[in-house]
């Protein structure tokens, strides 16, 4: 495929998303649809920015949440205290608040590797959930927020929920630009290479901390907006956006969905919220499900979806 | 001040044994079994069950760590063993264990929290430094000692501590010498999980039997071997005497920070010394 043919595919795939409420308003199920699928691309935007770190730079984190957590009570708190619901305004805050996290989490962090790496977030995670839980006047401690403000811009109102679905959808087709972006540039190779060979990466003149650390705030950073989302879509802003269940979630969404990719991630997310959503109400045992699947996705096809996607393809070729 | 050092020793000791399982894992094979606070759980389930069908709290400690103990033994063969020498699948292939057996366990207990009554004999008061101490606090300070002398004396003097040692010390070199390491490892994870459900049974009558109190304790016991040392004995004694006491005394003098306090000197301490105050010098990857 050249260039041209990708470009004009994103696009229409992009317009295909952002208008679901609008082709779907026949279906009798589209409200429902509809916010599945939004509650979906939240989660699919954290995926995508653990992605970063598992699957281009090898950093497994199992403190994901933390970022998420910090965007969305900083849009929260933000439009609250200033009295201010601007998109931009709470996108900021967001964007630094998880970002600036990031950064101070990422000093420590990144000089660990492998398991160390994973329990080192998942403590760092776990330290932050502590602060949110207990700091109850900026927080709501394990109340949360309620009521949280939707946003809006230049006279766009994003309260209704089809506006919201919109923004959303924009937002997460804006993610996978900035990731695709990154990866294919040199700096995402360079992270490939950190997780292939780092010490061939430090041989080679390439400092390998801040690599990670750059890579760790670009994640956490792109994660904060999945959390400003999320305290959008929800209305709400609790501790459960911090805690290490959310955190399992985006990595079993990267894993079962296959690492190293953006479809991957995307697809994962999807599978995570309908078997977490979706089938509860015909089976009673959803979270069994989603734990054997990811048992089974780690055992036997560490690739994923994407992984097995594509192998199948190049079966069918030959 | 009396009461709370005793409440800190008893939360101490109760670490220990919650965190030995633990670090007997990782000592041995270089995982961290995250399902661990899975199989803490599972454990106190069974003896809320045994004690609800029977009214026999030791025969809920007893049936809980065999039970959990043959499951952990089928898990190592049958899963774990499949990526042997990709220690981070191994890692997280316990995940997807611990949201089995979260999900489980909610699913047949209910999702409501529930108490365990104290043992007979053990349910009442003795006055200690003019307050008055319940009984089953001393009890378990008395229990994870004698774990714990019972542990040196088997690590140090006995044929399997040898064969732990060894193990711990280099796995590989220990196949090379005959030793059936299949039988090793599945005995290790069956062991360690066993460990974890004494632990859920012990803790159960304090801390209560409800869903999430998985999370809480994979959480202290990471922290318990990573401040002590993982895959040591004398580390998870040292986590559990460290962490027990000043968990206990933060809650008490600065209650707005002890949870973030407790995380931040684990995070120091991987830091510091990335294998534990107490740890072996070897990184696993």
């Amino acid at each position: 495929m050249n260039r041209f043919a990708l470009a004009a595919l994103t696009v229409a795939a992009a317009a295909v998303l952002i208008t679901f409420p609008l082709w779907s308003s026949g279906w009798e199920s589209s409200r429902y649809a509809t916010t599945i699928l939004r509650d979906m691309l939240v989660l699919a935007i954290l995926a995508l920015s653990l992605d970063l770190l598992v699957g281009s730079a090898g950093l497994p984190s199992l403190g994901h949440a933390a970022f998420f957590g910090a965007g969305a009570y900083g849009a929260a708190i933000v439009a609250q205290r200033l009295g201010n619901d601007d998109l931009l305004l709470g996108l900021g805050a967001a964007v630094g608040a998880s970002a600036l996290l990031a950064l101070v989490i990422g000093l420590f962090a990144v000089r660990a590797a492998g398991i160390f790496f994973l329990m080192l977030t998942l403590a760092f995670a776990q330290m932050v959930f502590a602060v949110a839980f207990q700091a109850v006047d900026l927080t709501g401690g394990s109340n949360g927020l309620a009521g949280v403000h939707r946003p809006q811009l230049l006279g766009l109102d994003f309260n209704g929920p089809d506006a919201l679905f919109e923004l959303v959808a924009s937002l997460f087709v804006l993610v996978v630009l900035i990731l695709w972006r990154v990866r294919s540039s040199t700096y995402g190779r360079a992270l490939v290479g950190l997780r292939e060979n780092e010490r061939r990466m430090r041989a080679l003149g390439y400092d390998t901390t801040r690599l990670k650390l750059s890579a760790f705030v670009v994640a956490g950073a792109l994660a904060g907006i999945g959390g400003a989302l999320s305290g959008w879509s929800l209305r709400f802003v609790s501790t459960n956006d911090v805690g290490i269940p959310r955190s399992i979630e985006a990595f079993v969404s990267v894993l079962i969905g296959g690492t190293g990719s953006l479809l991957g991630p995307a697809i994962g997310a999807v599978v995570v919220l309908y078997v977490e959503r979706v089938l509860p109400s015909s089976i009673p045992f959803a979270e069994t499900v989603l734990g054997l699947m990811f048992i089974v996705f780690v055992a036997l096809a560490r690739q994923g979806i994407v992984g097995l996607g594509r192998a199948a393809y190049r079966r069918v070729r030959a | 001040m009396v009461q709370q050092a005793l409440n800190g020793i008893s939360f101490g000791a109760l670490l220990f044994i919650l965190a030995a399982g633990l670090s007997l894992i990782f000592g041995m094979m270089d995982v961290v079994n995250l399902a661990h606070g899975g199989f803490y759980m599972l454990g106190a389930y069974v003896a809320l069950t045994v004690v609800q069908r029977t009214g026999q709290f030791w025969l809920g400690l007893l049936l809980a760590p065999l039970l959990v103990g043959a499951l952990g033994l089928a898990i190592e063969p049958l899963l774990l063993r499949r990526l042997r020498g990709r220690h981070l699948d191994q890692v997280l292939l316990t995940i997807g264990i611990s949201l089995v057996i979260g999900d489980l366990i909610g699913l047949v207990a209910g999702r409501e929290i529930r108490s365990l009554p104290f043992p007979a004999g053990l349910d009442h008061s003795v006055p200690i430094m003019g307050g008055d101490y319940p009984v089953y606090r001393l009890f378990v300070i008395a229990f994870g000692i004698a774990l714990a002398v019972l542990f040196a004396f088997v690590h140090r003097r006995s044929r399997i501590g040898a064969l732990i040692r060894a193990g711990v010390d280099d796995a590989p070199m220990l196949a090379a010498l005959g030793v059936d390491i299949d039988r090793l490892f599945a005995t290790t994870f069956g062991v360690g999980a066993a460990l974890a459900a004494v632990a859920g049974v012990i803790a159960a009558p304090v801390f209560g039997v409800f869903p999430g109190m998985d999370v809480d304790a994979l959480i202290y016991s990471l922290i318990v071997v990573v401040v002590g040392g993982l895959g040591t004995l004398s580390g998870a004694i040292a986590g559990g005497a460290l962490v027990g006491p000043a968990d206990t005394f933060g809650k008490v003098l600065f209650p707005q920070f002890a949870l973030a306090l407790i995380f931040a000197i684990v995070a120091f301490v991987l830091l510091l010394r990335p294998t534990g105050l107490l740890g072996r010098v070897r990184i696993a990857r």
